[in-house]
């Protein structure tokens, strides 16, 4: 019993780093990031005698995870991020050069993916998870995933102009994001 | 006018595996990696390893905690 838990203690030791991650890139902000993390330690101890042992324990605390960053989104009436106009402004004035687009660049462009389609990419371009076990972390389908993923990609690619395709400038990027902002 | 990604990029591949779209030969793929492992590599505060022991302590004495412990 204390050997168990002992190994289930160990185990959620070492996906803190990744959680985290997940969580960061969720949240985007490191307050809210670290309480989902200490939430979804709790609350994966509480759950342990329904974790499976043998089976994936990243998946399944990623899961927790993400169900407490939506219901805490809920609980919130999810409050309306006023980042988002900073977040234009910095696109506008700041687009991408084609080949030296630098993390800041990424992460400001990330940040406004739905988050839908954040999770999925990350999920599956970051995290190293399959479809299949981002589909059941997401409680969705694969197919759903794998669409969220390119379209995440697609739009990450429009904002950052590395498709080579692109023609249109970040004017166009601007005024879709701004379009939904009702400035 | 587009074409359809998701059908370009599906069916073929072998399942579960990440797409080769975001795999290293991709720049997105490759930001997206470097965004990630910077986070990981975040130093963890402790109080998440406290957290953990407290929980433990609080199991192996038959209690649960009661909201104790700030």
């Amino acid at each position: 019993m204390a050997d168990a838990a002992s190994t289930f203690k160990q185990d959620l030791l070492s996906a803190i780093p990744s959680l985290r991650a997940f969580a960061m890139s969720l949240s985007q902000n490191a307050d809210k990031a670290d309480d989902l993390v200490q939430e979804t330690l709790v609350k994966a101890w509480d759950k342990q005698a329904s974790f499976q042992p043998g089976t994936n324990l990243k998946a399944w605390v990623f899961t927790i995870l993400r169900n407490e960053f939506y219901s805490q989104m809920r609980k919130r009436g999810r409050e309306v991020q006023d980042s988002d106009g900073v977040i234009t402004a910095r696109l506008a004035v700041h687009p991408a050069q084609q080949g030296s687009m630098d993390l800041d660049d990424f992460r400001t462009a990330l940040e406004t993916l739905p988050e839908d389609q954040r999770e999925a990419i990350i999920l599956i371009g970051a995290s190293g998870f399959s479809y299949e076990e981002a589909a059941e972390i997401c409680d969705c389908a694969v197919g759903t995933i794998k669409s969220r993923v390119s379209r995440a990609r697609s739009r990450l690619q429009e904002i950052l102009n590395v498709s080579g395709e692109a023609d249109f400038g970040p004017d166009a990027i601007s005024a879709q994001v701004m379009g939904s902002n009702a400035a | 006018m587009k074409p359809n990604i998701a059908a370009a990029t599906g069916g073929h591949k072998k399942p579960g595996r990440s797409s080769e779209t975001l795999g290293p030969n991709s720049e997105i793929g490759r930001k997206l990696k470097q965004y990630y492992d910077d986070l990981v590599s975040d130093e963890v505060p402790d109080r998440f390893a406290n957290l953990l022991k407290q929980l433990e302590e609080s199991e192996n004495s038959g209690a649960t905690p009661a909201g104790e412990g700030q």
